[in-house]
């Protein structure tokens, strides 16, 4: 078992970060170049900039618009991302890998509070699944993948605090790393080809929204021209 | 959790469908909008065919590509979605709509999602899909204001428009819509409600004729005059049925002396492309460019509507020259200009009634047009109060995105569409509406009579008309008012 941690927590890990990272980036330029490409066609070139930030940054620090239009699956949403963004990243043990594979650190989270954050985050998924699985509004648009990445980001929570809180065995210990690891490699490597790419995508939605209300401008000659259509209001298809 | 705010018995008006059994047969589709007959062999082939040409041909491709991978179907946007609201049905979440075209989009039109629909056998275009779209596209008023809660910035208004595009190009359009269009793009009127010109001259002159009488003043509406600042163009319908925000508009010129005119080449603002087709858009938007070239005019104005108001200002640039396209300039922001530079000078004892601002979301919801008519309207108002929500997150009135236009819904328009508006408005208190729009106006009006609400609705000049004043200079002598040959 422990040459399948260091498997998993050594060559698995690079190659599903490096999966991640190159597979993200590659989202993003498809992302970014249809954006230009967009731009380049578009017959009006004047982006409502102002408009764009304003709604970009309220998505980013989003408690304003939560209070004023309440929602509860948004509130428990926004803090399971704050644990689900701030723990992985800032736990001492976790920067205490990079510190030994690539010789990189930065400020660690206190032990208390990472734990507390650990804590809430499990909670917060805990209750984005029950709302998933019960209330209607959520669960008639919900698809298998929306209840899996709330199981599969679970897991990593609950063994990591397993590991780091509870008294065990040496074996089951080793066991739950195992499965702590495992399932954060596999969290990596399925992240851009799933809705977790908006990671990366979500902070260019509002360019994006504008971009596609920018037409070419010449829409109505080039489509009549494809579908074979007369330039009158021909509807009979 | 939300429960629905309708009752069943409700429910079933809005939804009744009154058409005959072999209408229904024949067009193979179970919709409550008129449609006109259209081929109905192999839709989902025609309806793909469509979806790829404009993808091909637009921006909405990389649009679509960035939507289907961020959306995270959180249903956030049902809180602020007057239409699920009201009827508390999944399928009227904007994320639920939006999905119907996503779906498509990721099954035939990425890589991904065409080898999982052929390895699985599943996911095909079908007729079934295809009315689902057709009706639940349509019962979207395409407000926009879910947009502003989604996480993910997913436009919901545009996949709306897109799908409603697609459609039309299939046939499936309401036919109110396409049968106005057709007047407009090739009728001998030119315009939507197919008004003649000499009967539009009647109507100013009318008009003309009121306005002295009533006001003393001599006032115009000028027509065909070369090299004026403003072309002004109104919603057609306004010359059938807002004699006073015409009247408000014409007096406002006269105060400020600015040089306008009106063409009698093409003279209609309505822009329904913005509802159902691009194509339609690109066509009307150029017939107001080139009446306003032909006039010579340095500006665009357009009149007390939201959907010309905002089709003008952001796709004039797009069809019609980029940057050397015409200034585009609504009669909201003339008249709050010429307000604010005291040109326009308004009695605040006129209007004592309490009176309260609906903001059409074509103006509002990107921020455009919020505080202009509300500076105006707080300055001679006494009694001026404001709904919550309103500006950039106001609550549509139920008939937009054309569907103001569709009488043959007008149940579902002002129980369902309008049911949020309704109670905003009983809240206020208001005795006075304003809505300086036609499709509002319309809506707004169906809604005080079917909601038993106890108010009128007006446009901002329609008021103003009522306040403004005029120098004495201005005032024409007793026997000039009665008799027009002493001019």
């Amino acid at each position: 078992m422990g040459s399948l941690l260091e498997f998993a927590r050594g060559p698995l890990f690079r190659f599903s970060f490096t999966v991640m990272v190159l597979g993200l980036a590659r989202i993003l330029f498809i992302d970014i170049w249809g954006a230009y490409k967009a731009y380049s066609k578009a017959g009006d070139k004047k982006m409502p900039w102002q408009l764009i930030r304003s709604r970009g940054f309220e998505w980013v620090f989003p408690m304003k618009r939560i209070i004023r239009n309440p929602h509860i699956y948004s509130v428990f949403s926004i803090f399971f991302h704050i644990g689900l963004i701030i723990v992985p990243i800032f736990l001492f043990a976790h920067i205490n890998l990079w510190k030994q594979s690539v010789g990189v650190s930065w400020p660690a989270l206190p032990y208390h509070s990472a734990m507390w954050l650990t804590v809430a985050t499990i909670f917060f998924a805990a209750m984005m699944l029950f709302w998933r699985a019960f209330v209607k509004s959520i669960s008639s648009l919900s698809r298998g993948q929306d209840y899996l990445w709330l199981l599969l980001l679970l897991v990593p929570f609950i063994t990591g605090f397993v590991c780091a809180n509870l008294s065990i065995g040496a074996g089951t210990y080793r066991f739950v790393m195992l499965v702590h690891t495992f399932s954060a490699d596999l969290i990596f490597l399925l992240m851009p080809f799933s809705k977790i790419a908006h990671c990366v995508l979500a902070p260019l939605s509002q360019v994006v929204g504008a971009l596609a209300w920018k037409f070419p401008p010449e829409t109505d000659h080039d489509i009549s021209l494809v579908l074979n259509k007369s330039r009158n209001i021909e509807v009979k298809g | 959790m939300r429960t629905a705010i309708i009752t069943d018995e409700q429910r079933k008006k809005a939804f009744n469908n009154s058409k005959k059994p072999e209408v229904l047969e024949k067009q193979k589709l179970n919709v409550r909008y008129h449609v006109e007959d259209f081929d109905v062999n192999d839709r989902p082939r025609r309806f793909l065919e469509a979806f790829a040409a404009i993808l091909k041909h637009s921006n909405y491709r990389m649009a679509l590509d960035h939507f289907s991978r961020v959306a995270a179907r959180c249903s956030r946007c049902t809180v602020n979605c007057q239409i699920y609201q009201a009827t508390g049905d999944p399928k009227d979440i904007p994320c639920y709509r939006s999905e119907l075209l996503l779906d498509v989009y990721r099954r035939h039109f990425t890589l991904g999602g065409m080898i999982k629909g052929r390895l699985l056998g599943s996911g095909y275009l079908t007729d079934e899909k295809i009315q689902e779209m057709a009706e639940s596209y349509w019962n979207c008023t395409a407000c926009r204001r879910c947009v502003l809660e989604c996480p993910m910035g997913i436009d919901h208004g545009l996949i709306t428009h897109l799908a409603r595009y697609i459609l039309s190009e299939i046939g499936i359009v309401p036919r109110a819509l396409v049968v106005s269009v057709r007047e407009q793009l090739e009728g001998a009127s030119r315009n939507t409600s197919a008004v003649p010109v000499p009967a539009l001259k009647d109507t100013l002159e009318f008009l003309e004729d009121d306005m002295r009488e009533e006001k003393s003043v001599e006032i115009k509406f000028p027509t065909d005059v070369e090299n004026s600042e403003y072309v002004f163009f109104a919603p057609v319908s306004d010359y059938l049925m807002e004699a006073e925000t015409l009247m408000g508009i014409a007096a406002v010129f006269a105060v400020t002396g600015d040089k306008w005119t009106i063409g009698t080449g093409y003279f209609d603002a309505i822009n329904y492309g913005l509802f159902y087709n691009d194509r339609v858009m690109e066509r009307v938007i150029k017939n107001v460019d080139e009446e306003t070239r032909r006039l010579n005019g340095k500006n665009v104005l357009i009149g007390e509507c939201g959907h010309a108001s905002r089709v003008a200002k952001n796709f004039m640039p797009t069809f019609c020259g980029g940057r050397d396209a015409r200034p585009v300039v609504s009669i909201l922001e003339y008249t709050h200009k010429a307000w604010k530079e005291g040109r326009l000078k308004l009695d605040p004892d006129v209007i004592t009634e309490k009176v309260v601002y609906h903001d059409p979301c074509n103006f509002a919801r990107n921020g455009w047009i919020v505080n202009q008519p509300r500076e105006v309207l707080k300055g001679f108002c006494k009694n001026y109060v404001e709904m919550t929500p309103a500006g950039e997150n106001n609550i549509c009135c139920g008939g937009g995105g054309g569907a103001v236009s569709l009488d043959e819904i007008r149940p579902y328009r002002t129980t369902i569409g309008g049911k949020m508006k309704a109670d905003q408005i009983r809240k206020s208190g208001a005795e006075i509406v304003v809505a300086p729009c036609a499709n509002c106006k319309k809506q707004l009006r169906e809604l005080v009579e079917d909601q038993k609400l106890d108010c009128r609705v007006v446009g901002l000049h329609d008021l103003i008309y009522k306040a403004i004043v005029f120098d004495d200079s201005m005032k024409v002598g007793e026997e000039e008012e009665t008799g027009r040959e002493v001019k």
